[in-house]
């Protein structure tokens, strides 16, 4: 066997056992094929692997900002700054098949008896009348029912085992999880990234897939199902995007082909869940939950409301709803009962525990890991591995992820947000073969909706739209501003009062503020106002980002794999531009007024990105409900805008000398410029601006291209009042040709917009009161 | 008002209604209820029954763990209020006389015994929860109680004494979620938080304890007082005195065994058994809630079980 001495660069503590290197200095067999990376000369180029890594995980949407959302007023999600990445160390831990078969059997192991101890203390009890586990420690966990949950089918289908190599080399468990355990997904993301990032090395050691643990779980899930119901449909049940691990849960939905539900999506009623669809209610036969069993029924536990589904334990408990993991599962997590498992295990399965619990004072054994500073550091890391339980078979997932321990880490929870992909190497061939997936009857998922995903759906439409416009406005009114400073006081102030109102459009405001604009004074010249307007339309650009981003991320199973990319780089556009106009000075007291805070070039690479986000709704989404949302939210604020740049622009009457550098604006802001440049070929005059914005049907810019879509899409949901709606909304959109000024308005645009955003609004508000208007306003009631 | 002055049996009539109005209608209201009393060995339910408004669209009952009766209910109509009516019929015969001994409380091989039944039975009421901690400050407070080798029926009736000397009835101070220590520090408290302090003073000296939710008879007897708790569901809670077996306490009213007390159901504490607890699923709205209890001996019925049945 070849032996590598290795330099400098890495050396692991005297005495301890590292993963790669061999007490004499050498690097171990299995490590063989990583040995060269190991070397100084290599550190660069581990660093950009990791930084490839970075960028495939982000890609998945693992890379921003999803972990920290929280919610505001309860009813809208929006973003908090920090951002809580899953990050990739491109250097594995590889593990000899002998090695992991160690492992594999005291997971297995663990999995039956987390199974056989559940039913146990919510069954016979035979662990408390045979005083193997004191009664006052069962009775004392916050877990324990006094309502005994009765799962069908197995009590644990799924159960996540942390273990960690000793200073010594011997393998402690640290704990396993049976509530909602994370981590396959992460685990499967992660080989997916360093296949492609370590291709040579990982192809040269062949190292056994895990792929196939997703099928497994489909499958193990699909047992679940009460055999009465030959078409399970299954669920994940996700804590939302403000749980810590919603990039898996949504992750692992995409790749099983499930519906990924919140507990407000589900309803009990007859002791049956039901999933609130578009088309009403749609009977749920499993679930697999990734939301924790304090949380799960605000009924039976005090948790915080609005997570959980009310009396989803009751349905559990009459067996019309199989959950996976079963509720009350989560009693044996933790170490609690780490005095009593050795024991149990005795008694229940009749054999003694095949690996013990990592004690206080072991010392922990090392592995290499790459530090932010991008130097090699012998680094404890604690292994999670799966064990996913089918009737009677159980399988250890044969590959797990590393989570790398911070300086003073707990093992139980790494703060560090390190991970490591972990490959087994070695395997007989028979291991090596993929299971194959079992073809699964499911629900037509292009049909079936569910409504919060179909709200949020059209939220993205609505705020992508919003947000495209706010960056339109301010670009070109920012530019025109920066290459003519004189058009700020031109025709005593015409272009910019009209300027200033496409600007408060933005935001919905109307043309004029009632208040002087703050900071600008009640004697603020007219063209102070347009850079404080400026101001405004830039912050409703981030806010309207920070909207599309939660929005979207939290349907992101209804979107393209591209499109996770686009919003990730969307998201980090969005963190900065928040920095850069909260640290904009007052506009008012800028010396260069009419300059934006963001450069030209940040908005214009936005539009680029909204551009890629609407081409990818357009030509990557299968045409469904899922997409008729989204796709009527588009066309409803992209009406909301034509009306508000005409009624903003066009609707006073203006001196021509100021008239033409406002219509331009408002055709620019309306991307119709060019098209009216390359049809008009003349200065621009009124009667030809409001055709091609309003009665163009084939300008899909304009508003009467908006409202053919949105006639569509209404009666293609065969919605009576969306379809009068839209009717009154196109009547409105008739235009009369005389646009004389009576009083320094227009009457004719006045009308106009009157009688057309009425409907419209009217259809938004109708939108979300008869299509999503789930009441999910748990409330607890009083008591005493 | 020592025992022997009751009659042997009395037949007491209870009802505990329970009113929520809510601002907006609800689409769905899940309940859960415990309200029937159970069967002990010192009283005897003839008749009890559950009445809801709306009618609920689901309707189960079950037992829990500890043998008590939980009613679940769903209404899955529109709703804007609901009322939880429950009435029972309870023969309560006379608590036999306290033994005049017992062991001592900290003889752990008492307090503790080996055998299947018990560690089913007993031993869950050792379990400290969240609303029952083991506080540090327990052990100051108690310290005159818990002497050593002193005999727990002695114990259990001086720390009764104790509860009701040092604290004071207060039903403004706290709610359900006031903590232990908050009511140990400020000295004052409802029945609940009492039961709650006498559980966790036992339950950190080794002696397993229950909470008993239940009630007081409302119109006391012709020259007995009113007692204190009578307007609402009471709580009590019960020790478990090896050889004897459970002795309750009553420490709001300071009588061991509590006298014309109806049972309704005991857990390791009042989350176990909350009376009525619910979620409704709807508009933002706002709720209000009326209790009231009612609970009276009915005339001539107190010449035992055996003639009325």
């Amino acid at each position: 066997m070849e032996r590598i001495i290795v330099t400098d660069h890495y050396r692991p503590p005297i005495g301890g056992y590292d993963e790669a290197i061999a007490p004499d200095g050498t690097v171990r067999p299995t490590w063989s094929g990583l040995a060269g990376m190991l070397g100084a000369d290599h550190l660069g180029e581990l660093l950009e692997r990791r930084r490839q890594a970075d960028r495939i995980l982000d890609a998945e949407g693992a890379g921003h900002l999803v972990h920290d959302l929280v919610l505001d007023d309860g009813v809208r999600r929006v973003a908090t700054a920090e951002s809580r990445p899953w990050r990739l160390d491109p250097i594995p831990i590889v593990l000899d098949h002998a090695e992991f078969e160690v492992i594999a059997k005291a997971v297995e192991q663990r999995a039956r008896l987390v199974n056989v101890l559940l039913a146990d203390v919510y069954g016979e009890q035979r662990l408390l009348r045979e005083r193997v586990m004191p009664a006052a420690l069962l009775y004392s966990l916050p877990a324990m029912r006094t309502t005994a949950p009765a799962p069908i089918g197995t009590w644990a289908v799924h159960l996540a085992v942390d273990v960690v190599r000793t200073g010594s080399g011997a393998w402690r468990v640290v704990q396993q999880i049976a509530d909602a355990p994370s981590g396959l997904g992460y685990a499967v993301m992660n080989r997916a990234v360093t296949a492609r990032v370590m291709p040579e090395v990982a192809g040269a050691h062949r190292v056994a897939p895990i792929v196939g643990a997703l099928d497994t779980l489909r499958a193990a899930l699909a047992a679940q199902a009460s055999s009465v119901h030959r078409n399970p449909r299954t669920v994940v049940l996700s804590g939302g995007p403000s749980h810590p691990s919603y990039v898996e849960q949504s992750y692992l939905a995409l790749h099983m082909g499930f519906h990924l539900v919140e507990g407000g999506d589900l309803v009990v009623r007859q002791g049956r869940v039901w999933l609130r669809a578009l088309d009403g209610l749609e009977p749920v036969d499993v679930i697999y939950r990734r939301v924790e069993d304090r949380h799960l029924d605000p009924l039976s536990s005090d948790t915080r409301l609005g997570i959980g589904t009310p009396a989803l334990d009751w349905a559990a408990q009459r067996g019309l709803v199989s959950v996976a993991n079963a509720v009350g599962a989560s009693l044996t997590d933790g170490n609690a009962l780490d005095d009593v498992l050795a024991d149990a295990c005795r008694l229940l399965l009749g054999e003694p525990i095949a690996l013990d619990a990592l004690g206080a004072r072991e010392v922990l054994g090392t592995t290499p890991a790459l530090t932010a500073g991008g130097t090699l550091e012998a680094t404890p890391v604690v292994l999670r591995f799966h064990a996913i339980v089918e009737s009677d078979r159980c399988t250890v997932v044969p590959g797990a992820t590393g989570r790398v321990l911070a300086a003073g880490d707990p093992p139980v929870a790494p703060t560090s947000r390190s991970s490591k992909d972990v490959w087994v190497v070695g395997a007989p061939a028979t291991v090596l073969s993929a299971r194959r997936r079992a073809p699964q009857p499911q629900v037509d998922l292009g049909t079936s909706v569910p409504r919060r995903a179909a709200e949020a759906l059209y939220w993205v439409g609505r705020s992508a739209e919003r947000a495209e416009f706010a960056a339109r406005a301010v670009r070109t009114i920012g530019s025109q501003c920066d290459l003519d400073p004189t058009l700020q006081t031109l025709a005593g102030g015409q272009w910019a009062s009209g300027a200033v109102a496409v600007l408060r459009s933005v935001r919905s405001l109307p043309p004029v503020a009632d208040e002087p604009a703050a900071g600008a004074g009640s004697a603020a010249p007219i063209h102070h106002q347009v850079a404080v307007e400026l101001r405004g339309a830039e912050r409703a650009l981030v806010d309207q980002l920070g909207t599309l981003v939660v929005e979207a991320t939290s349907v992101r199973e209804f979107l393209s794999t591209t499109t996770g990319r686009v919003l990730g780089r969307l998201a980090r556009v969005q963190a900065e531009m928040a920095a850069v106009t909260a640290a904009a000075p007052a506009a008012a007291t800028t010396a260069t007024v009419g300059t934006t805070a963001t450069d030209a070039d940040a908005l214009d690479a936005v539009l680029v990105d909204l551009a890629a986000l609407a081409g990818l709704a357009t030509e990557s989404t299968v045409r469904g409900p899922a997409w008729r949302f989204l796709d009527l939210g588009r066309r409803l604020e992209r009406a909301l805008v034509v009306l508000g740049t005409v009624e903003a622009g066009l609707g006073a009457a203006t001196d021509p000398i100021a008239f033409q550098p406002l219509a331009e604006c408002v055709l620019s802001v309306n991307e119709s410029l060019v098209a009216y440049r390359r049809r008009y070929r003349s200065d621009v005059v009124i009667d030809a601006v409001l055709d091609l914005l309003v009665g163009d049907d084939g300008n899909p810019r304009g508003l009467a291209f908006q409202l053919d879509r949105l006639r569509e899409h209404v009666a293609s949901l065969v919605w009576r009042e969306g379809d009068d709606l839209v009717h009154r909304a196109s009547l409105g959109a008739m235009q009369t040709t005389d646009h004389a000024a009576v009083l320094g308005r227009r009457p004719s645009v006045d009308a106009l917009v009157i009688a057309t955003r009425g409907p419209l609004l009217e259809l938004a508000d109708a939108v979300v009161r008869s299509w999503f208007s789930a009441p999910a306003n748990p409330m607890m009631i009083g008591r005493r | 008002m020592s025992a022997g002055t009751n009659p042997p049996v009395v037949r007491f009539a209870v009802e505990h209604r329970t009113s929520y109005r809510y601002s907006q209608p609800m689409a769905d209201g899940y309940t859960v209820a415990y309200l029937l009393p159970r069967d002990t060995p010192q009283q005897r339910v003839i008749t009890a029954e559950v009445a809801v408004d709306p009618a609920p669209d689901e309707r189960e009952e079950l037992a829990d763990h500890f043998g008590n009766r939980v009613l679940r209910m769903g209404i899955h109509a529109a709703h804007d209020h609901l009322e939880v009516t429950a009435r029972s019929l309870v023969d309560v015969m006379a608590p036999p006389p306290v033994p005049a001994t017992s062991v001592p409380w900290d003889d752990r091989g008492g307090a503790h015994p080996a055998g299947g039944r018990d560690a089913i039975a007993v031993d869950p009421f050792l379990a400290h929860t969240a609303t029952t901690p083991a506080l540090p400050l327990l052990a100051e407070l108690t310290a005159p109680v818990f002497v050593a080798g002193r005999p727990l029926v002695d114990v259990v009736r001086a720390l009764s004494s104790l509860i009701h000397r040092e604290f004071q009835f207060d039903n403004e101070f706290t709610d359900v979620s006031t903590p232990l220590d908050v009511v140990v520090a400020e000295r004052r408290g409802v029945c609940q938080d009492f039961a709650h302090l006498a559980i966790a003073c036992l339950r950190s000296r080794g002696v397993a304890a229950r909470y008993v939710s239940g009630y007081l008879e409302t119109a006391p007897a012709p020259g007995q007082p009113k007692l204190t708790g009578s307007d609402a569901s009471h709580a009590w809670c019960s020790a478990w005195v090896p050889g004897t077996g459970w002795l309750d306490l009553d420490p709001t009213n300071d009588q061991v065994p509590p006298q014309r007390h109806i049972t309704v159901a005991w857990g390791r504490d009042y989350f176990d058994v909350t009376p009525v607890r619910g979620v409704v699923v709807g508009p933002v709205a706002t709720q209000t809630l009326h209790v009231g209890v009612d609970v009276r001996a009915v005339v001539g019925t107190s010449t035992g079980v055996s003639e009325t049945r």
